[in-house]
Formats: C-alpha cells, sequence, structure tokens
C-alpha cells in the first residue's frame, strides 16, 4: 500500500492528553507538530479550506470534536436502507479514490482531522447501547473515512475495540481499502467486530483507488484478520462497468473465495457506482482522465447517477450468481438502491429497513 | 478571432464564467466545431453545458477529437436539413449526441418502442417506459369517452398483455435478455 507522508500535524491544546495524540508523537515524531489553541480560529482549518481537495490530505490535524459522534447512516433518499449507524472518529481520509464522494460533501472542511476525545467517543456510544439493550446496532467508523488507513499511527481503533468487545448489542463494523491491520491482531474481539473490505479488481484500484492496498494485500489483511476471531465482510462497491468487468469481477470473486472461509463472512454488499451531478463536475476537475466518467449512467429520482437500471440490474444479478454459486448462504444486500431494483435482482425487498438491518445483525455466537 | 466571437456571446447570453472557461480551455479546433453549433442555434448555457459533457465524455471514452464528432454527417444533415427550425435542429443534436453518449440505454429504448409499435394499440392506449428506464415500470394509459369504450380498450390491453411483444418489453426493463427471433408474430 502507498504511504501518503504528511508534512505535518497541528494538534489543538487540550488533546495531549489523548492516546492518540501519544500515538501520533510516536509514530509521526519525525514531524514538526504544532500547538495551536483552536484549529478554528488559528487559521488552519480556514487555510485548508480553500486549498485544494487533494492538497489537505498532506496535513494531520488533531482536534476535539465537539458534536456528537454517533449519527444514524443518512442512506439515500427512497432508496432501501439497513439501519446502520455511523460513528465518525476521523474526517477525510489520507487515500484519494476518484470517485469518493467527500470531494463533494467535504468540499468546504477537507481537512484530515482526527478526533482526540475517545472517552466522549465511548461514553456517549454507552449511554446509546446501553438505553436500548434489546435493539441490536451495527455500527460502523468508514462513512467520511476510511477506517484503518490512519491506523499505524493513531492506533484509534484498537482503544475501541476492547469496549466494543464487551457489549452484548452491537456489531463494529470496520470499512477499509487498506491493510493497515497489525494493532487488531493481538486483541479478541469476541465476535463484535467486522473487519469489511471494500474489493475491486486490481484494474480498478490501479486507476481509481489511489494511495490504496492493492487486491491482494487486501485479501492477505482479511486472512490474518480472520485467523485472529474477527468476522469478515466484503463491500462491492462501487461496482464498476467497463468491457472486461465480467471476467475481471468472477476472477476477484475466484481469488477471494479461494482465500477466505465464506462461511465465517457476516455479510456482502452490492452497490454500483453512483455520484450527484456535483460530485462528477469534482471528479471532472481533479480526475478528468478518469474513464468513471464515461459510463452509461441517467439521473435517479434520489438525484444521484448511476447505471441506467437494465444495465445495473443484469451487473447485480451476475455478481449475485457467481457469488452464490461458490457461497450458497452468504447474506447479500443492495446498498443505496430502490424497491423495485431489489425485486429485480432477489425476487423480493425488504419490508422495511429494520428487516434488512435485523437480516444483517443476528445474534451473535 | 473565435475565442473574441465566444466571449461576445457568452456575455450576451450571462453564461457563468466556469462554463466559458471550460469552453475556451478547449483545443482551438474542438473550440470553433462547438461554437458553430452553439452560437448559429442560439444555444442557452444549460444546453451548452450538457452538450459539453457528452461531447468531452464520448471523446475520452472513444479517444476521439470533438471536432471530429461534431463532424460526422449525422450532425452535419441536422444542421443542413432546410426543412428544419432552429430549436428543432438543436433538439435533434442533442438527441443524436445523447445516442452517442448512451448507446445501450438509446438501444434499449429503441427496442422498447418498436415493441410498443409492434402491438398496433390504438392511439387512446398509451403506453411508456420513465426517462432513462428508471424505475423498470410500463406505464399504461387509457383514455375512454365511454364505458363501452373503456371495456373495448381494456379488452385490447388484455390481449396486447397475453403477447411476447409485451413480456419482452418487461425483459428489457429489467436486464434479462430479451429473446431474439426475427420475423416472430408476436403472438
Amino acid at each position: 500500500m502507498e504511504h501518503r507522508p504528511f508534512s505535518e500535524v497541528i494538534v489543538e491544546r487540550g488533546s495531549e492528553s489523548s492516546p492518540i495524540f501519544f500515538n501520533l508523537r510516536r509514530t509521526l515524531g519525525h514531524l514538526p507538530f504544532t500547538m495551536v489553541d483552536c484549529i478554528e480560529s488559528s487559521g488552519g482549518l480556514g487555510a485548508v479550506r480553500s486549498a485544494a481537495f487533494g492538497a489537505a490530505k498532506k496535513t494531520l490535524y488533531l482536534a476535539r470534536h465537539k458534536g456528537d459522534f454517533l449519527k444514524k447512516c443518512p442512506g439515500s433518499e427512497g432508496q432501501v436502507c439497513c439501519n446502520y449507524f455511523v460513528i465518525n472518529f476521523a474526517s477525510n481520509c489520507p487515500m484519494d479514490c476518484s470517485y469518493c464522494y467527500l470531494q463533494e460533501y467535504l468540499a468546504d472542511n477537507s481537512a484530515l482531522q482526527v478526533f482526540s476525545n475517545v472517552t466522549d467517543l465511548i461514553d456517549e456510544t454507552e449511554r446509546t447501547l446501553a438505553r436500548h439493550r434489546g435493539v441490536f446496532f451495527r455500527i460502523g467508523t468508514g462513512e467520511i473515512t476510511d477506517s484503518l488507513a490512519l491506523e499505524p499511527y493513531t492506533g484509534m481503533v484498537a482503544e475501541l475495540i476492547p469496549y466494543f468487545a464487551e457489549q452484548p448489542n452491537v456489531l463494529l463494523e470496520l470499512k477499509t481499502k487498506s491493510d493497515r491491520v497489525e494493532s487488531l491482531l493481538d486483541l479478541d474481539p469476541k465476535g463484535r467486530v467486522v473487519v469489511a473490505w471494500s474489493m475491486n479488481p486490481q484494474r480498478v484500484i490501479d486507476l481509481d483507488e489511489h494511495g490504496t492496498a492493492s487486491l491482494d494485500a487486501r485479501l492477505a489483511a482479511a486472512r490474518r484478520c480472520q485467523q485472529a476471531g474477527y468476522r469478515l465482510g466484503f463491500h462491492f462497491d462501487p461496482m464498476i462497468e467497463y468491457p472486461s468487468w465480467e471476467s475481471d469481477y468472477r476472477s476477484m470473486l475466484e481469488q477471494i473465495f479461494a482465500t477466505i472461509d465464506w462461511r465465517k463472512l457476516s455479510w456482502l454488499s452490492l452497490g454500483v457506482l453512483r455520484q450527484t451531478p456535483g460530485l462528477k463536475r469534482a471528479m471532472r476537475e481533479r480526475f478528468p482522465r478518469s474513464e468513471l466518467l464515461t459510463g452509461e449512467q441517467v439521473l435517479c429520482p434520489d438525484g444521484k447517477m448511476r447505471y441506467f437500471q437494465p444495465l445495473r440490474v443484469e451487473m447485480y444479478r451476475k455478481m449475485v450468481h457467481w457469488i452464490r454459486r461458490a457461497a450458497p448462504t452468504v447474506k447479500i444486500y443492495l446498498c443505496m438502491e430502490s424497491r423495485d431494483v431489489w425485486e429485480q435482482v432477489f425476487g423480493f425487498a425488504p419490508t422495511c429497513e429494520k428487516e434488512l438491518g435485523n437480516q444483517m445483525a443476528p445474534g451473535v455466537p | 478571432m473565435s475565442e473574441t466571437v465566444i466571449r461576445d456571446y457568452a456575455r450576451a447570453k450571462g453564461f457563468h464564467r466556469q462554463t466559458l472557461e471550460r469552453w475556451l480551455g478547449w483545443a482551438p479546433a474542438d473550440r470553433d466545431a462547438l461554437e458553430e453549433i452553439a452560437i448559429g442555434l442560439k444555444t442557452s448555457e444549460n444546453h451548452l453545458r450538457e452538450m459539453m459533457d457528452w461531447l468531452e465524455e464520448i471523446s475520452l471514452r472513444d479517444r476521439s477529437k470533438i471536432y471530429d464528432i461534431l463532424g460526422k454527417h449525422e450532425i452535419f444533415s441536422i444542421q443542413t436539413n432546410p426543412r428544419l427550425g432552429r430549436a428543432d435542429k438543436l433538439k435533434r443534436i442533442k438527441e443524436q449526441l445523447r445516442r452517442w453518449r448512451l448507446p445501450r440505454l438509446a438501444g434499449v429504448e429503441d427496442a422498447i418502442r418498436h415493441n410498443i409499435q409492434a402491438l398496433k394499440l390504438p392511439a387512446e392506449i398509451r403506453l411508456s417506459v420513465p426517462p432513462g428506464l428508471e424505475g423498470g415500470r410500463l406505464r399504461a394509459e387509457i383514455s375512454a369517452g365511454s364505458l363501452a369504450e373503456f371495456q373495448q380498450l381494456a379488452r385490447r390491453l388484455s390481449d396486447a398483455a397475453a403477447t411476447n411483444w409485451l413480456a419482452e418489453i418487461f425483459q428489457r426493463l429489467s436486464g434479462e435478455p430479451a429473446e431474439k427471433e426475427p420475423g416472430r408474430n408476436g403472438s
């Protein structure tokens, strides 16, 4: 995996007692550390806001998060939702995928920030989990950052796993395109942690997933996690359509199922490339030669562009067929798709988001 | 020369700076080819932007030059057709560009249109599919002035529902390959 070295670390005062600060000092001690009273008012974030999105990834900020950590995944309007919650322990990502929605979502706040108040994060989560012990939560940390890309520097996930491992009503999903699993391997997840990889054929990784781990490296990391007792998930999202997509995705699936014990997979998800017109404009500016711009996409009712429905339904059907041949009973769901598409792919659609959420979050052994 | 013309046109039409800069950023031959069409047909900014998106994406996908795309005979024959007014020319040029930009979608839309025509339904029954085929649903509208007429049209629609033509439409909408049997009578 390509390492994207930071040029400096900017720390907001009050973060010095955080374990994340100690970890950063230990792993990035060769970089200049600048202490500021408040990153909002110091000019630091403001400067980044006006900088190019890619350039913002060079500076790492450490600051307290002042809002809520735990949120309901917003999903997409009118689409079947999987009742998922997210914890944002960082904002933005050191990787640079050409299709990344953060290019639009964080366009005005693109600083790469890690939040230092881990104790607040755990306290807030504890209050929610304790108040709703009868509800099973799926919580992910890969919504506005990659869950593991910064782990060798921050040790954030290693701080969280011991807490989540003890909770009776939660699965923590760590979603990543990295191979940075070292800090996880000596911890006991007690069945409460799913490490999930976003997967694409090597061709797509080479062309459009800049700074991420190779397919082989992701699979090797997944295998190590499985051996260490973690549940696994794979997200084939975004699936990209191009002339040899069928053979490439088929080969990738064969490789996955030759490496991983599918019976220990928690779930697989499928989703095609999608972007708002605004994101497409950002992609056109930052990656004008990307072939992703040339797919046969149409604007859908939720304001996102996707491959036209018969084309993407055909893609989903083929993927489901190839997966089912190797892993007959593995759970598969569609991410951000309409009931019509669910019906055409599976012959049914979940009646409500709780139904899908419950299917994805069964009792833990 | 063309830069001045483009700037004047953009100013007169009140284009956003980004649109103008994008246009001027094209290679001179591409810029001029679009100028000929856009200014000749008094194209608005929204139409122009859509055409620019499609042209850039076709060019990227096919590794072709924009002036070659705009120089194709399909575009030329629309531009020079004396029976077409300005608005119709623009509409047809945009339709042609969309066909090149979304060839498989256009192919499915054509095939569905062909299937609907093959049903030979009366004008009082209208079958249509959503724009871009999104939603995967066929819409049927009946317009009747009496109960007897409604019953007659409903029977026609029911007969149509029993044909392969209609089954094929649903196959196409759901991404299944439609059977290819040339000369089939559809019943």
